[in-house]
């Protein structure tokens, strides 16, 4: 897999996407050059982006990374495209921001069940609403806790981290 | 019929184990229907206390997320911060990294050997490995000072050098475990009463694995070439040339079962060894960081302005940290970690479906969580109530080890 077939097969889901290379020189006596992909889509580009990346080869999320922007949500995609050469795996980063007063995404499950964890997690962590996924159950907050840490200023969690402070007399 | 399926918790708390874990499984008579994961009792909020701290608190933070991984996460971090940062990375030091990198994956997939031992019976098993476990144990405290949580990796390259002196000490460590290598193969692989209860058991066929994202040794003994430092070069290991290691370079086609997942990791002990040989033949001389002050790196660390990814193959599978600095701003204003725990968690449930009770440890062991917590079993039926302990679980487990020693067949 090239970078440049990931970023034609991107462009083939999403016309008119604009992709940013971000390469890096790796290696000390055979030096290569490793590039990362970025694009920032919107939310309707989102599942067509995926299965174009699907159907290009195979498809690994590592993770989706976040965070609350003021009026927006910040959400980043990070997959990886084509593992099992080597050198051959690119890293691809899809940036969706989403306002905060409607933090709706649809779910990419159904593409990629690897991805559940992590929309789950989103849920949790900065209140996302996904729309198709599987479950909803918490996995890391306990089951009903009220709020969202990594919103600003989410008043539950500091109650939460105000009652720990008191507790240990430590800054949390 | 729907009134013979019970539902069996298990977990959360396990005193002696790194991270509590809840399974409820629902089981048919012996056998296992379905089985509801949830993870969180270990939650330390650790990505919420690092952006309220400065980089330099945040390495240290990294290094405790995990034990037996403390190499991975400070490596992942450092290579996160210093691609937003834009920071050099002195040859030297990269070679350095990957040494202790390979050792760690050494101590770690012995300690997972003696677990597995342990989870089927095997208690001698166990103790052998786990004694020769404190081989490399040794040599990390001889070259860090610690057993665990080197503080080696730093922003730049890394904080201690190997010196000549202690070449040879690494050199002997190497010799010491290719004599072994071949015994623990010989006990773990060929040994008929092992593959009875690894074989076909907690099976993750190569379709499930792919799309349910599985990572590391876990993904590898289900044939899929996986291996981050194979697939996304960073650090040496384009150079070092590494190769994905599946069941096939064992000679058999991998089935994903427990078993594949023990081949798996045998080998990587010794591919492993191999990687540090290289290094120390090829690692150059020279600087081993590029910001030998802490203020200096602490003062340029303010001024940085990105984002940045950093990725790892830890010894349980691919490690991401997500980091963005914003200039003036000591602490990062996102940092996101990824365990490969994490990415396996869903393959756990294929895993289980349709074996027995008595495999449950092994299967849980075979990921190699960072937990096993399996000291609360509780049985809940509508009509009546009764505790099974973690105790009679492992009985379960070895009673029928000794049963298929014995000749006979699974209950």
């Amino acid at each position: 897999m090239t970078v440049d077939q990931v970023k034609s097969a991107l462009t083939r889901g999403v016309p008119g996407l604009t992709i940013e290379d971000r390469p890096r020189q790796v290696g000390v006596r055979e030096p290569v050059t490793v590039t990362e992909v970025w694009a920032e889509i919107g939310r309707e580009g989102l599942l067509p982006a995926v299965a174009a990346l699907k159907a290009s080869g195979p498809l690994h999320i590592s993770i989706i990374s976040g965070r609350d922007k003021g009026n927006e949500i910040e959400l980043l995609y990070h997959f990886a495209v084509g593992y099992g050469t080597p050198g051959g795996e690119v890293m691809v980063t899809l940036r969706l921001n989403v306002p905060a007063s409607d933090p709706t995404v649809p779910s990419i499950c159904a593409l990629l069940p690897g991805a559940e964890t992590t929309e789950r997690e989103k849920i949790e962590f900065l209140g996302i609403q996904f729309t198709g996924i599987p479950s909803t159950d918490h996995v890391f907050l306990p089951d009903g806790f009220p709020g969202h840490p990594w919103r600003k200023g989410d008043p539950e969690t500091e109650k939460l981290v105000k009652r720990l402070v008191e507790w240990e007399g430590k800054d949390a | 019929m729907p009134d013979q399926v019970y539902e069996i918790p298990i977990g959360p708390i396990h005193p002696a184990l790194k991270e509590p874990i809840r399974f409820t499984f629902k089981v048919e008579g012996e056998r296992i229907r379905g089985v509801d994961i949830r993870p969180g009792f270990a939650h330390r909020g650790i990505e919420y206390m690092g952006m309220k701290r400065n980089l330099i608190q945040v390495l240290y933070l990294s290094e405790r997320i995990c034990g037996i991984c403390s190499i991975s996460h400070p490596i992942t971090l450092t290579l996160a911060v210093e691609r937003a940062a834009g920071i050099e990375v002195p040859p030297r030091a990269q070679y350095l990294r990957v040494i202790f990198a390979e050792l760690e994956r050494v101590h770690s997939h012995l300690l997972w050997a003696g677990v597995a031992a342990h989870e089927l019976g095997f208690d001698t098993l166990l103790h052998l490995t786990w004694k020769v476990r404190e081989k490399v144990l040794d040599l990390l405290e001889e070259l860090s000072g610690n057993r665990i949580d080197y503080a080696i990796p730093i922003y730049g390259g890394v904080r201690r050098d190997i010196t000549p002196e202690q070449v040879p000490q690494v050199e002997a460590m190497i010799r010491y475990y290719r004599g072994l290598l071949d015994e623990l193969l010989d006990a773990f692989l060929r040994d008929p009463s092992v593959e009875a209860r690894t074989r076909g058991v907690g099976v993750l066929a190569p379709e499930e694995a792919d799309s349910l994202c599985a990572v590391g040794p876990t993904a590898r003994a289900s044939g899929l070439a996986k291996d981050v430092r194979q697939d996304r070069p960073y650090l040496v290991y384009g150079d070092l040339g590494v190769k994905a290691i599946t069941p096939r370079e064992w000679g058999l086609e991998p089935r994903g079962d427990v078993y594949d997942k023990a081949v798996v990791r045998l080998l990587e002990v010794g591919q492993s060894l191999d990687l540090i040989e290289r290094c120390l033949v090829e690692m150059p001389e020279g600087e081993i960081t590029s910001f030998p002050k802490i203020p200096a790196l602490l003062a340029y660390l303010k001024k940085a302005d990105g984002e940045g990814l950093g990725w790892h193959e830890a010894p349980r599978g691919e490690v991401i940290h997500y980091i963005r600095l914003e200039a003036g701003v000591e602490e990062p204003v996102v940092w996101k970690v990824k365990a490969p725990t994490y990415s396996n968690l869903m393959s756990w449930v294929p895993m289980f479906v349709d074996q027995e009770i008595a495999d449950i440890p092994i299967i849980a062991a075979s990921i190699d969580p960072c937990m096993c917590c399996m000291d609360r079993v509780h049985m809940v039926d509508a009509s009546s109530e009764a505790m099974v302990q973690k105790e009679e679980l492992l009985r379960l487990s070895r009673a029928k080890t000794e049963r298929i020693c014995r000749g006979g067949g699974p209950a």
